[in-house]
């Protein structure tokens, strides 16, 4: 087998994130609490934010899942460059990395490290493994308050 | 049988599969998702096509010489399939859209004017949600209570827990015959007496073990049988419904319309006779025509010849597999010679998530399913989030086996390595 493909997919950073994430776990205290899953494929993800004192810049994210390679590094990854980031800013990224699914963005110098996701681009079916974080953060920053949602946001109801 | 012959029976039919003849990623398809569907031999693929080009026309309704064949050839079809179960009468074929469908028509016609809150409907954890969300929207209808045979140690289907759990309460039974996920091979004959001594009624959801193995409705004993056209070579959009023609008699239409009538007032109507009382509206005609074609391709090669060479594979399968210590079966390993299972194999490998092998053996050609295979509680019963699968068929050689566990070892070697 040539795992060239493969080894697109999988960079050495993604296997890194998903063998040893930084951001496990649940923020002390919670501000934000959403969570997400894939229904056709039973990946889950729960996030939590800490915001800061006028809740508008993101303090800390962490996640706790089950998922594939491309889920798990994709939330530890998001994890790591949304500290300090305003809400508003977060709500862009979010954009920028499902334009980038479809091979139409990457993000600039200072979150270039997302741009290790780009291959996932290349494997279609894929894209929702990578996207799910992304879009339970999009639920987790439009919902007002830390009312804590039993509720699953889908990341497939879009597709 | 030996190896010859098995490599014969795989190279007799292989031709017939156009789709098999193509490179995926740059190799060779090797395709192992048959229990999601199967391949189409030229023999279906050519009927849908015959039709269509030269005898396309609404049936039962035309008096027209293309509305006539195109009739006979739909009725004919039911029978091929009434005879490839072994019914007693053609009438106790009812076409469907799907196995779900025609679980569905029976838990609507049947369930709703048969059930009452108390009774007791016996399903087992192993179910597909096709042969489980029926029976939920029928219990919060009804108020009839589910409740679930538990699996083994070999992580088969409990027959003593069934029999403690069956009483006079019980009023139905839908249990799966072959399951999709643990590759079991239920005592489907003990759970049909057993359930009939409590005067239980008994549906199986037989979508994995039609497509590989002799059917008998009749020795059987069910009450009903349900099986999808998609999985046993035939096309989409097309199921059927056995069941034992009194019971089907006594059963109220499900959907009205077109076809399933005899006479119709502004106020009343009365209905066909079986099996068109629960055909209402333009059937699937193309379809069901090539699901009979379906029956003929495997009546001509013998179903007991499917099985006995699938089974030779999935002897192969699981030796292969046993070899890998990362590999995690789930269900019964096979007995000797490969039987008592089925042709396939749910599995996980230590920490490489599923959709991850998945992904990286599509890059060998290796088509398997990753995922929950419609059966999230028994994943949850199993724990285990979701599994890989691989699923046989008879057009499936050794060779493919080797491919896909080279390419396994591949896989298990490449994330292997960053947890190492």
């Amino acid at each position: 087998m040539t795992l060239s493909n493969v080894r697109d997919l999988y960079q050495q950073v993604i296997l890194e994130h998903y063998k040893k994430p930084k951001h496990k776990g649940k923020t002390t205290p919670v501000h934000r609490y959403q969570k997400g899953h894939n229904p056709s494929c039973g990946d889950t993800i729960e996030l939590t934010l800490r915001l800061n004192e006028t809740g508008d810049t993101i303090e800390d994210v962490k996640f706790e899942g089950e998922g594939c390679a491309i889920a798990m590094a994709s939330a530890d990854l998001m994890a790591d460059v949304l500290r300090g980031k305003q809400i508003d800013e977060a709500l862009e990224m979010v954009q920028r990395f499902q334009s980038m699914m479809k091979g139409q963005a990457e993000f600039p110098k200072e979150q270039r490290k997302l741009n290790v996701m780009q291959g996932v681009a290349q494997f279609p079916v894929r894209i929702k493994c990578a996207n799910l974080t992304w879009h339970t953060l999009k639920a987790a920053l439009e919902t007002a308050s830390s009312a804590s949602l039993e509720e699953f946001i889908s990341n497939e109801k879009d597709d | 049988m030996t190896l010859t012959q098995e490599k014969t029976l795989a190279a007799q039919v292989r031709t017939d599969f156009p789709i098999l003849q193509q490179q995926v990623n740059g190799k060779p398809l090797v395709y192992l998702d048959n229990a999601a569907t199967s391949q189409k031999p030229l023999l279906v693929i050519n009927t849908l096509k015959d039709y269509y080009e030269q005898y396309n026309s609404n049936v039962h309704r035309g008096v027209h010489t293309l509305s006539a064949k195109a009739t006979d050839a739909y009725e004919a079809a039911r029978d091929k399939i009434a005879n490839f179960v072994k019914a007693a009468s053609r009438q106790e074929i009812v076409y469907t859209r799907n196995a779900s469908e025609a679980i569905n028509l029976v838990a609507y016609s049947w369930g709703t004017s048969n059930l009452q809150k108390g009774d007791e409907i016996i399903l087992s954890v192993m179910e597909h949600h096709s042969n489980l969300i029926p029976w939920q929207l029928l219990a919060q209808r009804t108020g009839a209570l589910l409740k679930f045979v538990e699996l083994t140690e070999t992580e088969e289907f409990n027959l003593g827990q069934f029999q403690s759990m069956v009483s006079d309460r019980t009023k139905l039974v839908a249990v799966v015959h072959v399951s999709n996920t643990l590759g079991c091979i239920n005592p489907i004959q003990e759970i049909i007496a057993l359930a009939h001594q409590y005067g239980a009624r008994v549906l199986v959801d037989a979508c994995q073990s039609v497509p590989h193995m002799p059917i008998n409705v009749q020795q059987m004993d069910c009450d009903w049988l349900v099986a999808s056209g998609h999985k046993m070579c035939g096309p989409t959009g097309i199921g059927f419904l056995y069941g034992k023609l009194d019971l089907l008699r006594s059963m109220p239409p499900f959907l009205g319309g077109g076809e399933m009538i005899a006479d119709v007032f502004l106020d009343h109507a009365t209905y066909a006779d079986l099996p068109h009382k629960f055909e209402a509206g333009t059937p699937a005609i193309a379809e069901a025509i090539a699901l009979g074609a379906a029956v003929d391709y495997l009546t001509d090669i013998g179903m007991d010849k499917i099985y006995a060479y699938e089974a030779e594979l999935t002897e192969y399968l699981f030796e292969q597999l046993q070899q890998i210590p990362e590999i995690r079966t789930y269900g019964p390993q096979p007995k000797v010679a490969g039987l008592g299972r089925a042709a396939l194999a749910a599995f996980t490998a230590s920490d490489v998530h599923p959709h991850d092998l998945s992904t990286i053996l599509d890059q060998a050609g290796v088509a398997i399913r990753a995922g929950h295979h419609c059966t999230q509680p028994l994943h949850r019963y199993l724990v285990a989030q979701s599994t890989a699968r691989a699923s046989l068929s008879f057009y499936n050689t050794r060779e493919e086996v080797d491919v896909f566990i080279t390419a396994l070892k591949e896989a298990i070697e490449f994330f292997g390595g960053i947890f190492g």
